[in-house]
């Protein structure tokens, strides 16, 4: 697993996976609809993202590597 | 702007992220051309994502957004007039000469081709560039943290150099590079349902049309009078100036950008580089210019999106992207936001702190410093060259707090240097009778030009320091002048010279010139594989929508 972290794709995988999730729960928090419905749209764009560059960073190429 | 909780976790998850990075690659950093050049290793996709992130900084991210809204759509003609097709060139054309002559930057090819002092002269010019450049990105951010955030500007200041420290020292040009695409990718998520968003709000495009002047949603109506389009200036200045001298003169030349596809594997890579990043580059618009856009459209139909004034009682319009962010983004996804932009002040100190230690390291110490020292030395000198590229940034910053023109005065350091350069270059690689001596005194008198031009000449109260010849409807059409006239400067006197002074013998010059390096064909069918396809997909892409905007 942690030879996974020496993929750029996989980091930044990482990155918005984690941004996604805390957008998508700190969206059941928004009391106002509108602000709500911003994060939680943003938040499954970027863990969609997320998903797909981790996915790609399992196409072992090995110039791909940190 | 009042950030919660969350837009703090995202804006410090962002900081662990690039020097988490730089703690990953610190052990692959071995020699110094690891450092300098990340051993020539950077797999494609890379290289192309950090050839236009390098271009990703605070001047074009608030900068472009800001040119949205001062002149409308005119402001895309730095892309599809300008950049793209200087991308091709690069690609099809120059970077054989680049990545071919093995050179580790661009003063160390025109070494190659000419001389020492041509070389000296150009890393000299450079490293200063960079330097400035590197010190305004560092200056905008501590700004931008103080007026939307209320963080102190000290504070901002020390805490951003110190993160592009910890990062550039530990993994040098790679982490520089990697962080880039990271960059990028913020970028584009980050403001994109800010456009979504704004295009909503305004009323979408019927929105738009309705409520923004006609004369800023055109490409090239009104270009026949400076005095009819918002920009100020005429087709002779804009295709000349902008598209040609300028936008030529920056990608191709630009060691910053260029030494993103110098980095690549092999040449057919290093060729792909800059013609995959047109592509994306195509779209940009749409992220850093549709905001400015946006805004003129919103301040029709809406209070409270007024721009503030700035210290001279001028509109500021580099505060469209912040109030946009504070107005439309709700807290949570504004973290998201305010990180893409601290991404990018950030992305474009490191680039110009990597582009200097490498010209510093290999063009200037090693030349006349300590030749033939071992790479250990060199890596430990590139290494102290980054500590001491970010403190000259820091002082610059501060240097910069005292001028509130010193944005402008950027952006005419750049036609100052680049403009001229890329005259040498076009002789250097185009005309096997071009000398050094005719290089270096054409590049001089260029440079020279440029400064006379902008003392003889005044826009929107600045310049005009000897005395006024002639004023200017914008200072965006004042630099596309100056960058034609140093420019032909240049090429004349480079010309003159050389029918005059001694060339290189031509075996010399074999790998360096057009007409006496063997023409490397791409027989490569798959057409992703093939530079030569991609460029005629981008060119088409760009010709098109210069037609649809006209």
């Amino acid at each position: 697993m942690m030879n996974k972290f020496f993929d750029l794709r996989f980091v930044i995988g990482a990155f918005f996976l984690v941004v996604g999730i805390l957008l998508l729960i700190y969206s059941f928090t928004n009391e106002e609809v509108m602000h709500a419905a911003v994060n939680r749209w943003s938040s499954i764009t970027f863990i969609v993202f997320a998903i797909i560059m981790i996915i790609l960073s399992f196409d072992k190429k090995p110039e791909d590597k940190l | 702007m009042h950030l919660h909780l969350i837009d703090y976790a995202i804006i410090s998850l962002y900081f662990l992220f690039v020097i988490g990075i730089g703690f990953l690659l610190k052990k692959r950093v071995k020699t110094a051309d690891d450092f300098l050049m990340s051993g020539r290793n950077i797999p494609l996709w890379i290289t192309s994502l950090a050839f236009i992130s390098a271009n990703l900084g605070a001047q074009e991210v608030l900068g472009m957004a800001a040119n949205g809204a001062k002149y409308g759509l005119y402001t895309a003609h730095f892309y599809w007039l300008g950049a793209v097709f200087a991308m091709v060139f690069l690609g099809l054309f120059m970077m054989p000469f680049y990545y071919g002559s093995k050179a580790r930057s661009v003063p160390e090819y025109l070494k190659l081709r000419f001389d020492e002092k041509t070389r000296t002269f150009n890393a000299l010019t450079f490293a200063a560039m960079t330097i400035f450049s590197s010190g305004i990105s560092l200056y905008a951010l501590a700004m931008l943290m103080q007026t939307i955030l209320g963080w102190d500007f000290n504070l901002s200041i020390w805490i951003a150099a110190f993160i592009v420290l910890a990062y550039t020292f530990l993994g040098g040009l790679t982490s520089a590079v990697y962080n880039e695409v990271l960059q990028f990718f913020l970028i584009v998520l980050g403001i994109a349902p800010l456009v979504y968003i704004g295009m909503q709000q305004a009323g979408g495009l019927h929105g738009i049309l309705a409520n923004v002047e006609g004369a800023k949603l055109h490409l090239w109506k009104g270009m026949s009078n400076p005095a009819d389009n918002p920009m100020g200036t005429d087709a002779f200045s804009m295709i000349f100036g902008l598209g040609f001298v300028l936008a030529f003169g920056y990608w191709c030349t630009d060691f910053l950008v260029v030494q993103r596809a110098m980095i690549s594997h092999n040449l057919n890579d290093a060729r792909r580089t800059p013609i995959i990043a047109a592509l994306p580059k195509i779209f940009m618009p749409l992220i850093v210019i549709a905001p400015g856009i946006i805004i003129l459209a919103l301040q029709k139909q809406f209070s409270g999106f007024e721009l503030p004034l700035n210290v001279n009682g001028q509109t500021d319009y580099n505060m469209v992207l912040p109030l946009l962010l504070s107005k439309l983004y709700p807290s949570g996804i504004l973290g998201v936001g305010i990180t893409a932009l601290i991404a990018s002040f950030m992305s474009g100190m490191a680039g110009n702190v990597t582009a200097f230690n490498t010209v510093f390291t290999f063009d200037i110490y090693q030349t006349h410093i300590k030749p033939n020292a071992s790479e250990k030395h060199y890596l430990t000198v590139g290494k102290a060259t980054t500590v001491v590229g970010v403190l000259l940034s820091i002082l610059t910053a501060y240097v910069a707090r005292g001028f509130n023109s010193i944005m402008d005065l950027l952006q005419l350091v750049f036609s100052f240097v680049n403009a001229p350069l890329f005259a040498t270059f076009l002789l250097g690689m185009f005309w096997k009778k071009s000398t050094s001596n005719g290089a270096f005194w054409g590049l001089l008198s260029g440079t020279g030009t440029a400064a006379l031009t902008y003392s003889l000449t005044m826009a929107e109260g600045k310049g005009g320091s000897i005395a006024n010849l002639h004023t200017f409807y914008s200072g965006t059409s004042q630099a596309f002048n100056i960058a034609w006239i140093s420019f032909s400067v240049c090429f004349i006197i480079t010309t003159v010279i050389s029918f005059f002074t001694e060339k290189k013998p031509e075996n010399q010059l074999v790998g360096l010139v057009y007409s006496l390096t063997p023409r490397q064909q791409d027989k490569n069918r798959i057409w992703y594989k093939n530079p030569l396809y991609i460029a005629i997909i981008v060119l088409v892409i760009t010709l098109l929508l210069n037609i649809l905007l006209y």
